[in-house]
């Protein structure tokens, strides 16, 4: 039995990830004059691609000149008469020339963002069903599914949360920070998809991801940490003059290098094995086509391997998000006492005589 | 022109990053030689500290990309 569903397995592995390479010859062959679209395979797109590479056009919706349209895809939109390709790819007005003001389309991008936020929630509520039923409670966790749930959660709530924000207050901000890592994590895996798309390698999805952990960090902040904002305690009046302006530019440099850094990251990974497996195509040109199969080979293994570190970069990055994340919030919702130098001289005493 | 000042800023953010997380990571393994009990604590705060130069180094890059794609040209 086990066989038989590893076997099938195996074939819908090899299906999954080499069906579009095998079908790729009798693809439509675009304008397009470079062998492979390195950007295209990183950007947002209006369609969203499936298994053999059929591809699927999302609808259109954007306010422009002040009237809403709607349409079934970019096609129709053009069908319409209405609108016409701009120079950079994009639709824009037909008589204005002028691009969309205000673009509500559903893109590639927002569907995997969708997905990975459908299947947080199913592992979420399959998990807790189970819970509610007593098993993990009572007994020991049961299932692949409710093991690695509790394995991450307990990851996020100790090695996370514990660990970076005051112990009386972190618990309030676990489930946020379990839905984020979630989220990213599969947006993330979903970039190792050979057709697929990182949503996070959108700014858009990252710079979201990160107003919403300042909007959380700033709302939860106590008075502690807007005193240390606007009057930092403990330095002379003239100090303050440069260090106010400082902290509060500070609050808003953190989520943007919260964003820049998933975005670049994700955005790298697909680029540089686009542009690997690209050096098939500048070999051959290059020396011929003898040599330049035969370094494929090398250029494969090369690939294969950079698979593996964007698949543990894929979680690095989610558990680096989420880390951060933790310690900006533990950062702004701590209540310092003033004298903490004090106590800490204290609590090395007592440890010292301890070991003694 | 700016493939050229792609090229070299990108040399120089590999070089400046490969020297910190490099600084990083003796100092931490220095420590948990000394003391292995406190090798977690070690590790999340040398993540920590990698990760703030990987997003200084990671804006570089992106500054690079962007001398080199021609965007806003």
């Amino acid at each position: 039995m086990i066989y038989v569903v590893r076997r099938a397995l195996a074939t819908l592995f090899f299906l999954i990830v080499f069906g579009p390479v095998l079908l790729a010859s009798n693809a439509d062959t675009e304008q397009n004059s470079a062998p492979i679209d390195v950007m295209g395979k990183v950007t947002d797109h209006d369609y969203f691609e499936l298994i053999f590479g059929a591809k699927v056009y999302l609808p259109r919706m954007f306010y422009s000149g002040g009237e809403w349209y709607f349409f079934r895809d970019t096609y129709s939109a053009l069908d319409s008469g209405e609108f016409v390709r701009g120079e950079e790819g994009g639709i824009v007005r037909a008589d204005t020339g002028e691009s969309i003001a205000f673009d509500l389309s559903i893109t590639s991008h927002l569907i995997y963002l969708w997905l990975s936020l459908i299947l947080t929630v199913f592992i979420t509520f399959m998990a807790g069903r189970k819970y509610k039923k007593g098993i993990g409670r009572d007994s020991e966790p049961k299932g692949a599914l409710l093991n690695i749930f509790e394995t991450l959660f307990v990851f996020i709530r100790d090695q996370i949360a514990k660990e970076f924000m005051p112990k009386d207050k972190y618990e309030k901000f676990v489930p946020f920070l379990f839905t984020i890592f979630m989220c990213i994590a599969f947006m993330n895996l979903f970039g190792l998809l050979p057709w697929a798309a990182a949503a996070t390698a959108n700014l858009t999805v990252t710079a979201t991801l990160a107003i919403i952990t300042f909007l959380v960090t700033q709302l939860n902040g106590t008075k502690d940490h807007w005193k240390h904002v606007f009057v930092f305690p403990g330095v002379p009046k003239w100090a303050l003059i440069i260090l106010t302006p400082v902290e509060i530019l500070g609050l808003f440099t953190k989520p943007f290098a919260l964003a820049i850094r998933l975005f670049a990251n994700m955005l790298s990974g697909k680029i540089m094995i686009v542009c690997i497996l690209g050096l098939i195509f500048v070999f051959t040109e290059l020396f011929g086509a003898a040599i330049g199969v035969t370094s494929g080979v090398f250029w494969v293994l090369l690939t294969v391997a950079l698979y593996f570190l964007k698949a543990l970069v894929a979680l690095i990055q989610a558990y680096v998000f989420t880390l951060l994340s933790s310690v900006f919030i533990g950062m702004a919702i701590e209540e310092h006492n003033h004298d903490h130098e004090d106590s800490s001289v204290a609590n090395a005493k007592d440890v010292a005589l301890q070991n003694h | 022109m700016s493939f050229i000042a792609a090229g070299f800023g990108a040399g120089i953010i590999a070089l400046a990053a490969a020297f910190g997380i490099g600084m990083i990571g003796k100092s931490s393994v220095e420590s948990i030689a000394r003391q292995p009990e406190a090798a977690g604590d070690i590790r999340g705060a040398m993540l920590l500290t990698a990760v703030f130069i990987e997003g200084v180094a990671l804006i570089g890059a992106i500054v690079c990309i962007i001398l080199a794609l021609g965007i806003g040209q």
